[in-house]
């Protein structure tokens, strides 16, 4: 049985529609794309979607309320909103410089969160 | 003597129940209904005299109902083709006309005289505008002129082509009408009266030697009652039957103009086109703003909304005049009532007067002029109070001045230095459209304000083009360190309004 | 530094005035300040948390506070001087500069060049005159984005958005990762007003469908928002009657337009474009007035930061080389919008350096062709007015005007079949 899903390519402004056929979780065919890279970003897309997060972390002992982060890499899709409840429980403390990894591959998110800015004081 | 408008709670002396629950009580000779442009002024005027008097206001500031939707103008009244000169309000918007600027002077409150032009574009207007100009020379009133085609256009070059004079009174001024209001609560506060805010009136009954009112904070027990409720004014009487008139809510609303599109106009300009009260003016502000304001209509009590049709027709209405007058320059927009009496018979009556049923209890109700007419009305419902029994005796340390915050935007180079060198918060610039600095909004929060609306109304922080898009979290800021709570419980305007609903990280992990 | 020695003066520390500044310096001017009326430099790239700056700048995905530490660090590094909390009130015609901060209380001081970089605003409630009554919970997008990421506060649970620009849709997503719903975004045109990243990653991401061809027609509640009435529309854009319906939610999120700010522009009495609401520019970036330049979204508004920064260093290298009395090749030639084209940046080219052109369409259209008078001709695929367009012209392309061409015309048209 063949299935189809329909997956917008962000990889440049025209925001190609592409219509994939599947049949048994495998891509038989690409519809839609108006070029090579486009389809090499849907059938990405299609087989493992992933994001990078980006968020805020509360700190303690700090005039500055929140620290930004992100995930070093990007994580699944589908984990995005249990990563920021797990996120949500975190405190940091100053001081902290950007890049800096503040969170190690927490248990459910798998990546390293990095402060993407300093946290001086 | 520092003009403080809010005192705390434990004004009220507790008074135990039957049942064990404890209610509040306070004791006062006039109890003023009312913390409008009327009921402030009324208390500032009892406040010359050796009378106890406290004022109590539903909202948690003053002048938030009808006095904030009012179209500034002052030192009016001659200027209505419905214009009766028997009325009583007459009487009291035209002694109005020489007490205003001297008040403002007084209370350190903006006043500008700017000259009215009451544009007409046919023969038929003219003659219509001589009626009023009669009318207005029968009570007294000489200062309206007609000005030709040419005049006109060089007093407004860019009013429309098709207007061929106007009636110019030179006497028209402008003010802000609730710094006005806050201002006289500042000074009957500072001359002893107590004015109350977030107090409603709940009930009032008759009893031995006086009244007692039942409000949302306790029970006052006083001996006269002055109703200036505004639009609850026949509510409010009707409590105790004092209702011996009738009134209608009329609605109106204002568009506000950007500052850069001040040039158009340079006077107070208006035509009445069809119907009686049908009204198009354009006004400078005391600020620099631009306000058109359109017809009111009847509309249903308390339903403050704007309407698309309202803005159409403002827009439509104020291009008539001067047909350069864009929306793209509109900023803001509000809606406010006022209670007519006669509206469908055509002008109408004021009511300033004890009621007939009940003695010793004042309503006032002006409709239209409001803020205009509210010096000559202070005055005569003292003398309505006196003659009702109320003893007057002049205090001789009455203090009849009182000083506004620093306006920073308005000072010289010179001034601006010193006061900076002074106190480095007013180095401090908050509201960026406006230029009001961090020391005026510490100084209006010091004075009394507790939301975000009361900062806005005594410093303008939040009027500008941006509309507090910038300065909101830095207010909410400033109010928090100030009055020592925390920044989600800091309201737009008090009550249930709160702009921050959750701290973060709430939400996502569930504790709320 | 002495203020009577500044060189250049920016106004503003955000993305825009620190890459004018860093290129002042590195032009040669000795004293750039930067006037920041904020406690920091960066701008409001500290609380764009996201990540999508750089792409092209840097060759990086970065976020808005990494962009941001990459120019503060430089501009320190080249001897930029920082005034903080310092408002900027006023600027004349002749360069005087009028401020005022907590520290140097109230300054005055003329610099040899300025450089405006002073941003835009959002567009308000007030503005649009959305009826209705007047409560609490009304914030637009990017207040809400302060609100959210730096001070610390998620605004309300029940969110709808109005408008589905960038930063319309890159707050419904930081919204629902902070734990509120966005119960709708509502959108007034055919299609959303962002990038095609945004619309995938912040809304289709998070189930959230763009309502289209829709507004907001009126807000309820007295003390904090409880709802809003939507409405289909037209294309007038005209609500249509009978097709409104109630959402309830404690929030309204306006992301409706943003405009360049331009009070000081004005004062100084720099020439305003109508259209992009910001100065008019030549590709040197200085304004009408001699010594006055300018860059940013302040200008015209930007997609991206990456352009904000190009743009703005032109600024700077121009500002510097004023101050130290070189004169600038004068813009003989306008750039006029022909068809559905909305504006050009620079307004005015001297057609003797390469430059790059910024434009946007007005209305969206596929299958384009770009002709920009005779000089140069492009087929575009899509064009959406939310989307720059940035066109190079080369010293071939400028060898093709015709000497004494004072007018160049650029439209934007459908491409014809071919046969």
């Amino acid at each position: 049985m063949t299935t189809k899903e329909k997956i917008i390519c962000v990889g440049c402004p025209m925001g190609c529609r592409v219509t994939l056929t599947i049949s048994n979780r495998e891509v038989m065919a690409v519809d839609g794309n108006k070029c090579k890279q486009g389809e090499k970003y849907v059938l990405e897309e299609y087989h493992n979607p992933v994001r990078i997060l980006t968020t805020t972390l509360l700190t303690q002992g700090s005039s500055q309320r929140l620290l930004p982060v992100r995930t070093a890499k990007p994580i699944p899709k589908a984990k995005m909103m249990s990563a920021v409840r797990i996120l949500a429980k975190v405190r940091v403390k100053p001081p902290i410089k950007i890049g800096e990894v503040v969170a190690a591959k927490p248990s459910g998110i798998e990546v390293d969160v990095m402060a993407t800015a300093d946290l001086l004081s | 003597m520092d003009g403080r408008t809010s005192p705390k709670r434990d004004i009220w002396s507790p008074v135990p129940k039957k049942k064990g629950v404890k209610a509040y009580m306070l004791k006062t000779e006039v109890l003023i209904i009312g913390g409008g442009a009327l009921g402030t002024a009324i208390a500032r005027g009892l406040s010359r005299y050796k009378v106890k008097a406290i004022l109590v206001e539903k909202d948690v500031d003053f002048g938030w109902g009808s006095t904030k939707a009012n179209m500034s103008i002052v030192c009016q009244g001659a200027d209505s083709l419905e214009f009766r000169k028997e009325y009583h309000r007459t009487r009291l918007v035209q002694e109005s006309i020489p007490m205003m600027e001297s008040l403002c002077s007084e209370l350190d409150v903006p006043f500008k005289r700017i000259g009215e032009l009451a544009v007409f574009f046919n023969d038929e207007g003219r003659a219509k505008y001589e009626k009023m100009k009669a009318r207005a020379e029968s009570v007294g009133i000489t200062t309206h002129q007609f000005i030709d085609r040419d005049a006109l256009r060089n007093m407004e070059p860019n009013i429309a082509k098709g207007a061929i004079g106007a009636l110019y009174d030179p006497n028209i001024a402008v003010t802000d009408p609730v710094r006005l209001t806050i201002a006289l609560a500042e000074n009957a506060r500072q001359n002893g009266v107590e004015l109350i805010t977030g107090t409603e009136v709940k009930a009032i009954a008759k009893g031995t030697d006086g009244f007692e009112v039942k409000t949302s904070q306790g029970i006052i027990s006083t001996e006269f009652i002055v109703n200036a409720a505004g639009t609850s004014v026949d509510k409010v009487a009707a409590m105790v039957n004092a209702d011996d008139f009738v009134v209608y809510p009329v609605r109106g609303y204002v568009a506000v103009l950007d500052k850069k599109v001040a040039d158009l106009v340079n006077h107070e300009v208006h035509a009445r086109l069809e119907a009686p009260g049908e009204n198009n003016i354009i006004t400078p502000t005391v600020h620099g703003n631009l306000f058109i304001g359109t017809p009111m209509k009847l509309a249903k009590r308390g339903e403050h909304i704007t309407t698309k049709e309202m803005e159409r027709v403002t827009l439509s209405n104020g291009r008539r005049l001067v047909p350069d007058i864009s929306e793209k320059d509109i900023i803001n927009s509000f809606t406010g009532f006022l209670m007519f009496r006669n509206w469908e018979l055509g002008w109408h009556e004021c009511v300033v007067r004890p009621s007939r049923n009940v003695p010793r209890f004042i309503n006032v109700s002006i409709g239209y002029p409001g803020v205009s007419a509210a010096p000559a009305t202070a005055k005569e419902v003292v003398r309505l109070l006196s003659q009702e029994g109320l003893k007057l005796q002049e205090k001789p340390d009455f203090n009849a001045y009182r000083k506004a915050i620093a306006d920073f935007s308005e000072l010289s180079d010179e001034e601006k230095q010193e006061l900076v060198a002074s106190d480095s918060r007013y180095g401090h610039v908050v509201c960026r459209c406006e230029t009001v600095t961090e020391g005026e909004i510490v100084e209006a929060i010091r004075r009394g304000a507790t939301t975000l609306d009361g900062v806005k109304f005594r410093t303008r922080a939040g009027m500008g083009r941006c509309q507090s898009g910038f300065c909101l979290p830095r207010v909410v800021g400033i109010l928090s360190r100030e009055l020592g709570i925390p920044p989600k419980d800091i309201t737009k305007k008090g009550h249930e309004s709160r702009q921050l609903l959750f701290e973060s990280k709430e939400l996502i992990e569930g504790r709320r | 530094m002495k203020l009577r020695d500044v060189d250049v003066a920016v106004i503003g520390a955000g993305p825009a005035g620190l890459a004018a500044a860093i290129k002042a310096k590195e032009a040669g001017a000795s004293n750039v300040i930067v006037m920041e009326r904020t406690e920091q430099m960066g701008g409001l790239l500290h609380q764009c948390v996201h990540n999508g700056f750089g792409l092209f700048y840097f060759n990086e995905d970065l976020t808005g506070p990494e962009y941001a530490h990459r120019f503060i660090e430089k501009a320190i590094d080249t001897g930029v001087k920082a005034l903080l909390e310092t408002m900027v009130t006023e600027i004349s015609p002749d360069r005087e500069i009028k401020a005022v901060s907590r520290e140097a209380g109230f300054i005055t001081f003329k610099p040899k060049a300025i450089v405006l970089a002073m941003g835009c605003r959002e567009k308000t409630r007030g503005a649009l005159g959305i009826p209705g009554t007047r409560p609490a919970g009304i914030f637009t997008a990017g207040t809400a984005q302060r609100l959210v990421n730096i001070e610390g506060y998620v605004p309300g649970r029940r969110v709808v958005i109005l408008g589905s620009g960038d930063i319309g849709m890159i707050m419904a997503r930081r919204l629902t990762l902070e734990g509120a719903k966005v119960e709708a975004v509502v959108e007034i045109l055919p299609y959303t007003g962002g990038l095609i990243r945004n619309e995938v990653q912040c809304l289709h991401d998070f189930d959230i469908s763009p309502l289209l061809k829709h507004t907001v027609t009126q807000i309820h509640g007295e003390q904090r928002i409880e709802a809003v009435t939507i409405a289909q529309v037209d294309e007038s854009k005209r609500p249509v009657a009978g097709t409104e319906r109630i959402i309830q939610c404690d929030t309204l999120l306006l992301s409706v337009g943003l405009i360049p700010e331009n009070e000081l522009s004005l004062m100084a009495g720099v020439k305003i474009d109508p259209i992009t609401a910001g100065p008019i520019v030549d590709e040197m970036r200085q304004t009408s007035i001699p010594g006055i330049f300018a860059g940013g979204n302040v200008v015209h508004v930007h997609d991206l930061v990456d352009n904000v920064s190009w743009e703005s260093e032109l600024a700077g290298q121009s500002a510097a080389r004023f101050a130290s009395g070189v004169k600038a090749v004068e813009g003989k030639v306008r750039l006029r919008a022909g068809k559905n084209i909305r504006y050009i940046v620079p307004q005015t080219i001297s057609g003797q350096s390469e430059v790059t052109l910024y434009m946007r369409v007005s209305e969206m259209e596929e299958n384009v062709h770009l002709q920009i008078g005779d000089i140069l001709s492009r087929g575009l695929r899509v064009v959406k007015p939310s989307e720059m367009l940035k066109i190079e012209l080369s010293s071939e392309h400028l060898k093709r005007i015709k000497e004494g061409t004072t007018e160049i015309i650029i439209n934007c048209e459908k491409r014809r079949r071919k046969q």
